[in-house]
């Protein structure tokens, strides 16, 4: 069986390999025909009013593309909520009755993580809020909001402890605000997801109408869904 | 018209909600989901009415096509996004407990309408991966540790499909510099090389294992042996069919070319003759129905390469009938799973269960009166009228095919009207609901016989509207681009 | 073949590469755990395909500021596209990785034969057939032990 799968193997990369080598236009002298980047490159400002062109793609022109994305996260999170659901709720339990099982790491880690947290939740909130300005965005500063949160637990599990109901409200009011701010416009008699608000002055914080408002929602969510993820994985890894 | 992309966000927005709301009331909770698949269902038909038989585009963000994602409405997106919603209501999840599991069906259905209803590449790539994640979800959610391994061989599979998709839309994107499903049909010049062929049999494959298409669809027997049958009807009936539609849209807009239908047509006789072999060899329900199901979306495939209205005629009227009697067959098998030994006697038992069972499995067969013959009829005079060596060779297969199907069919048949052994007992379970909608099923096959020719020139317009690449480029492209194009 | 050994040629080289290491170990390996890092290494190797698709030598970062306004900028649609299927990959990544762990706890092995043959016993006695023939394969060599459960 093997000795097929290589055969498939070397096969496929042969055709890919051809066909990356000669057809493709970006070894002729010019690029890739940008029809699509080209349009966005020379309207973003005056149609969306971000600095970034590529927060303009992700949340404006491509704002349905995030939204599944974030549903795709959502449905992640619940499904490693469901399969291990028991063994958490078994071990929520155990962990309640025998505490001293759960020991705080060394005193090197817990100073480092009172110095780091808070440091870590200005930088993860920084990057959400200027998204629309610089390299960044929501999920970039969601991911460290969750890295700083796990990160508290882990290092001192017997302090703190994420609310598993405060998770889910959490990321279910965000991916609500993020579906409100389309609908509104869908109620204007716009489309849905058409970015309202004025566009501000450009390459300003208040700039770019709603796309802050919703990298917020984003960063948030991304932040609850992956805590929620890290956290679920971690305790499993106790239990056995 | 705008409101349409209710259709997907109102699922949405009760996924999302869903979890919340189950903190304050479970049953709430229970309801929230089929009371939006009705109103999505009316919205439908008022959607149905209102577009006649014209088409229309829905720009999201109100930005113009081609920078913008594009929902595009005709009565082949909206026939669909129909079968969606009341499939979805029929396998709802009733007397599951968990809340978290609506949600699931929930982003379920949403990913199905958008994978109905999306005209951006990018866009179904987005949702056919919500659409599987969502299904993994589900399946790995049955109390029984199968079900995980099963969902977990099914993940590897779809994923590695998953990523063969994204590579195709990758070497798309790198050749035409765009997504939109219309933009890209006024450059196929720039994709009928051997990249943009590659890339297309990248999307076909990767698509293929949603489709039980046949190299890649070993997770079949595994995953609907192991969930309950009435997700596999869901599973068999519609996903599958989805997945179909988003090859249909680029086969139909983009790759009207015969390098493209031949791979479609091989690819389709290969999944019939395997699928037919194996189920053959069966010994029990769920087993037989799966392969048979390979079997069928492998004619389908084949309808398929017929190209152009015709072959998006038979492949809509195969998808419907399949929907109709697989989906049924596995809700029938909801009541009397397991060994064929097991049914002898059946007819006795219950004879009206007995006679859903034939009219099904004579429509299946394609035996005269039944839509399933007028169906395998068409398809095999439009393959002899185009004729060359592989065309023949496919009438060849389904007509080989028809045969085995008709030996293990018949086989089984038989073994339901042999008397009845003292100790047996065929039915493993007392009334259920699901065999209430296998009886709907039936009846609408029966009903849809009497109307063949009305219904089979209603599907022949739909497809004559939707196969028409330039209706698709003038409803969604503004006029500036066609302009560069002539 | 001159063209190759552009910065384009090696960048695409090393992408393909990439996503063929991962479709081989698909292939081949039989441990889950390992299954699941050839995925990623295929998905990376993919996104890279796709990013590389917005590539323009010499071209800076689709960010207006105030010295920029003459330069030629990347596209910024392949940027967007690869952010979300990045995102998409990690959602999935993680999913499969509880699935194994609840796999692995129930099956007590790692290996792909093993659990398959045990999965289509279980289906089998499910369906109240006696599994053909029953010719049990020998046990597998384990690839990696999992030593830390």
């Amino acid at each position: 069986m093997t000795k097929y799968s290589a055969l498939l193997f070397i096969s496929g990369l042969v055709f890919l390999l051809m066909v990356i080598t000669g057809l493709l236009p970006i070894f002729s002298d010019s690029h890739t025909p940008m029809l699509v980047g080209k349009a966005i490159l020379e309207g973003a400002k005056d149609q969306v009013g971000a600095a970034n062109v590529v927060t303009s793609v992700v949340l404006g022109y491509r704002g349905l593309d995030t939204l599944g994305e974030l549903s795709i996260l959502f449905a992640a999170a619940s499904v490693v909520g469901l399969v291990l659901t028991k063994s958490s709720f078994n071990k929520a339990a155990s962990a309640n009755n025998d505490k001293h099982d759960h020991h705080d790491s060394g005193f090197v880690a817990v100073n480092a993580i009172d110095l780091i947290f808070p440091l870590l939740l200005v930088v993860g909130m920084y990057i959400i809020t200027h998204g629309h300005l610089t390299p960044g965005g929501g999920f970039q500063g969601g991911v460290v909001l969750a890295v700083a949160f796990s990160m508290l637990v882990i290092v001192r599990p017997r302090r703190a402890s994420i609310n598993h109901g405060m998770v889910s409200i959490i990321e279910s009011f965000a991916g609500v605000s993020f579906i409100l701010i389309g609908v509104i416009a869908l109620f204007k008699g716009q489309s849905f997801l058409q970015p309202l608000l004025s566009h501000g002055e450009f390459g300003s914080l208040w700039s770019a109408g709603t796309l802050p408002l919703l990298y917020l929602a984003v960063g948030l969510k991304v932040g609850a869904e992956l805590a929620g993820l890290l956290l679920a994985l971690n305790s499993d890894e106790v239990v056995d | 018209m705008n409101s349409l992309v209710l259709l997907m966000v109102l699922p949405l927005f009760a996924a999302f909600i869903i979890p919340v709301v189950a903190k304050f009331s479970s049953k709430l909770a229970l309801f929230t989901g089929p009371v939006v698949l009705c109103i999505n269902l009316l919205l439908i038909m008022s959607a149905w009415v209102k577009v006649g038989s014209g088409a229309h585009a829905i720009f999201l963000g109100g930005f113009l096509p081609p920078v913008g994602i594009v929902f595009y409405i005709d009565h082949f997106s909206l026939l669909f996004s129909g079968l969606i919603a009341s499939m979805v209501l029929i396998v709802w999840p009733w007397d599951a407990k968990e809340s978290r599991l609506y949600s699931l069906y929930m982003l379920l259905s949403a990913a199905s309408f958008g994978l109905a209803l999306s005209a951006d590449l990018f866009n179904l790539y987005v949702f056919y991966e919500l659409l599987a994640v969502a299904t993994y979800g589900i399946i790995a959610k049955q109390k029984n540790s199968s079900a995980t391994a099963a969902s977990l061989r099914y993940l590897f599979i779809s994923s590695a499909g998953s990523v063969m998709l994204l590579l195709g839309i990758a070497i798309i994107y790198t050749l035409t510099g765009t997504l939109n499903i219309a933009h890209l049909a006024t450059m196929t010049e720039n994709l009928h090389g051997f990249a943009g062929l590659s890339a297309f049999a990248l999307i076909a494959i990767g698509a293929g294992v949603k489709a039980e298409m046949f190299p890649v669809n070993s997770w079949v027997a595994e995953v609907y042996g192991t969930i309950p049958r009435q997700l596999s009807a869901l599973l068999a009936g519609l996903i599958s069919k989805l997945a179909v539609v988003l090859i249909i849209k680029m086969l139909l807009m983009v790759f009207q070319v015969q390098a493209a239908f031949d791979l479609l047509l091989v690819v389709g006789m290969l999944g019939v003759i395997s699928g037919e072999m194996v189920a053959w060899r069966a010994k029990d329900m769920i087993r037989m129905l799966s392969f048979s199901s390979i079997a069928h979306l492998g004619v389908l495939f084949i309808a398929l390469s017929i190209g152009g209205s015709k072959g998006l005629w038979l492949a809509i009227a195969i998808m419907l009938h399949h929907l109709l009697v697989k989906g049924g067959l596995f809700l029938m098998a909801d009541r009397f799973s397991g060994h064929f030994d097991k049914l002898k006697g059946l007819a006795h038992h219950s004879p009206m269960s007995a006679a859903v069972f034939l009219v099904f499995i004579l429509s299946l067969l394609g035996v005269p009166p039944l839509p399933g013959f007028w169906i395998k009829m068409a398809l095999v005079m439009n393959l002899a009228e185009l004729g060359g060596g592989l065309y023949y060779l496919a009438i060849g297969v389904i007509l080989l095919a028809t045969i085995i199907e008709t030996a293990y069919m018949f086989n089984l048949v038989q073994t339901m009207y042999l008397k009845a052994d003292a100790d047996s007992t065929p039915l493993n379970k007392r009334y259920s609901a699901s065999y209430t909608f296998a009886k709907l099923f039936a009846l609408l096959l029966l009903v849809s016989m009497v109307f063949v020719s009305p219904i089979s020139k209603r599907l022949k317009d739909i497809a004559n509207h939707s196969a028409n690449p330039q209706i698709y480029i003038h409803t969604v492209l503004p006029a500036r681009y066609l302009g560069e194009k002539s | 073949m001159n063209h190759f050994f552009t910065v384009e040629g090696i960048l695409y080289f090393g992408a393909i590469s990439l996503s063929i290491i991962g479709l081989f170990g698909l292939l081949v390996s039989k441990n889950l755990f390992r299954l699941l890092l050839s995925l990623v290494l295929f998905e990376a190797g993919a996104n890279l395909v796709l990013v590389l698709s917005g590539f323009i030598r010499n071209g800076i970062a689709p960010i207006f500021l105030d010295g920029n306004s003459g330069a030629v900028m990347n596209d910024p649609v392949p940027q967007a596209l690869v952010l979300t299927a990045i995102v998409i990959g990690v959602g999935v990544q993680a999913l499969a990785l509880s699935l194994i762990f609840r796999v692995k706890k129930h099956y007590g092995s790692m290996d792909m034969r093993t659990i398959r043959s045990k999965l289509e016993r279980e289906i089998a006695e499910n369906a109240g057939v006696t599994p053909p023939g029953s010719n049990e394969a020998p046990a597998p060599v384990k690839l990696i032990e999992g030593e830390n459960s």
